[in-house]
């Protein structure tokens, strides 16, 4: 039924946007930890705003951009890619929205990491890329894990920036957040209490993973 | 989408607190004139709360501090019927109107009978399950033998302003939305206007809502709307008089 393939698409989207959100996120958790350049607050500001800006606000910028009459969006939709109401546009509002969490917990782990190793490993000729994923991932690795659980747990709960963009097609865009207000709106309250328990259930489930991994690293916060 | 709330927060002068007044998406600019025209003539004034039908009256049966309710069809205005909010004898048709077509002026979209067509992915319209819009639209449909033919298609957003949104962004092919709607959106072609026996009947019911402390003013107010100038606004935005108010 309804509440099994609204589930299913809910996970499987959040996991596919924290797979999306996972390289530019380890790169920008990286950079904003270890290099001092120009515009390093601008950008780090910039990462962080879904995160202090309304849901709904980043939605419609990105829904200005991927829209087929906008600047990403037209030239997508001339290479046969359609992004507004499909499941793409769900995953890309889960990852935009789920980023900025990523890269912050995962940048304070990259700060924890002692400097010394990475110099010593670049004075016995590691490349910067080695240095990185042989040293510096695996040394900040439990934070990355805390990173990525949290990530995934912010794309689960996404509502405003997906309602404006993927819109609430059923068995094809309606997530469990979107699938609620859907239902709440329509007056099918049963429904919508259904998901509300599973809904619950999933975030009590990534929270208290997300709790395990952070308090066993000695990690605050 | 959010329901779309839109303060217009007029300083009441002297007159007690302004009247809050939750009102169909699709009635927001001919309403604002109203309300302007309203306090012109030594009315309150007026604050609007603009939505979807169906998002206003689920607003409204959980105690939203609402005055005065204008759905755009009489299935929502029944909801908060049986909620018992409707102030007894206020009730009554405020306006009409029809529902069209639209799509884009380059679409390939040149009549109904082209929604089937390969060129069409996605046709907006308010979600089928409550939003007045979308109800109309799904009614005509299978009053015509299309619905499920085309329900793969159709996009259900959270009301009628969003469903021209839609295609005017180029997110949807072609949408149904009323011809009030379609106004506001000159760059959209007007494919077809649904008329004729299979079309709905689109009536806007207004009523009093019976927690409001101001029932006279609520009251007085929803007469204004049913009065020759008001007429004269709602016609002027494309809106159709009721028959009993001709």
């Amino acid at each position: 039924m309804d509440l099994a393939r609204i589930t299913w698409f809910t996970l499987a989207a959040a996991m596919a946007a924290t797979a999306v959100m996972i390289p530019p996120g380890l790169f920008l958790a990286w950079l904003l930890a270890r290099h001092r350049f120009r515009g390093r607050v601008l950008l780090d500001t910039f990462v962080s705003l879904p995160l202090v800006m309304p849901p709904v606000a980043t939605g419609l910028i990105l829904l200005m951009l991927f829209a087929p009459r906008g600047p990403i969006g037209g030239v997508l939709a001339r290479l046969g890619v359609d992004v507004v109401f499909t499941w793409k546009a769900v995953v890309l509002a889960m990852a935009v929205m789920g980023l900025p969490l990523f890269v912050r917990t995962a940048r304070a782990g990259f700060e924890q990491v002692d400097r010394r190793y990475e110099s010593v490993a670049a004075t016995l000729g590691a490349a910067p890329l080695r240095v990185f994923f042989t040293i510096s991932l695996p040394l900040a690795a439990p934070a990355v894990i805390a990173a990525t659980v949290l990530g995934f747990a912010r794309a689960l709960g996404e509502f405003g920036a997906t309602i404006m963009i993927a819109g609430s097609i059923p068995g094809s865009t309606r997530t469990l957040a979107v699938a609620i207000y859907s239902f709440a709106e329509t007056g099918r309250d049963r429904e919508a209490a259904a998901l509300l328990l599973v809904s619950a259930a999933i975030a009590f489930g990534a929270l208290w993973l997300s709790t395990r991994l952070t308090s066993r690293n000695g990690m605050r916060g | 989408m959010f329901p779309l709330v839109v303060l217009a927060v007029t300083l009441a002068q002297g007159s007690g607190p302004p009247l809050t007044v939750s009102a169909a998406i699709s009635l927001t600019e001919a309403l604002e004139e109203a309300a302007t025209a309203y306090r012109a003539a030594g009315g309150t004034a007026v604050v609007f709360n603009f939505g979807g039908s169906n998002t206003l009256a689920r607003q409204i049966v959980n105690g939203a501090p609402a005055d005065v309710f204008i759905s755009a069809d009489e299935a929502q205005m029944e909801v908060v019927e049986k909620a018992e909010l409707v102030v007894p004898g206020t009730r009554a048709a405020v306006v009409t109107n029809r529902l069209v077509l639209v799509a884009d002026s380059r679409s390939p979209v040149k009549a109904v009978t082209d929604l089937g067509g390969p060129g069409v992915r996605r046709i907006a319209i308010g979600d089928p399950a409550a939003v007045p819009a979308g109800v109309y639209a799904r009614q005509y449909l299978e009053a015509i033998g299309q619905w499920t033919r085309l329900e793969p298609k159709i996009v259900p957003v959270a009301n009628v302003r969003a469903a021209l949104t839609a295609v005017q962004n180029g997110s949807a092919d072609a949408a149904f939305v009323y011809a009030t709607d379609a106004r506001i959106a000159p760059r959209l072609q007007v494919v077809a206007t649904i008329s004729g026996s299979q079309a709905p009947r689109i009536v806007y019911p207004g009523c009093a809502v019976k927690t409001t402390r101001r029932s006279a003013e609520a009251a007085k107010f929803l007469q204004f709307l049913r009065s020759a100038p008001a007429r004269a606004i709602f016609e002027r935005h494309g809106f159709i008089a009721p028959p009993d108010a001709r």
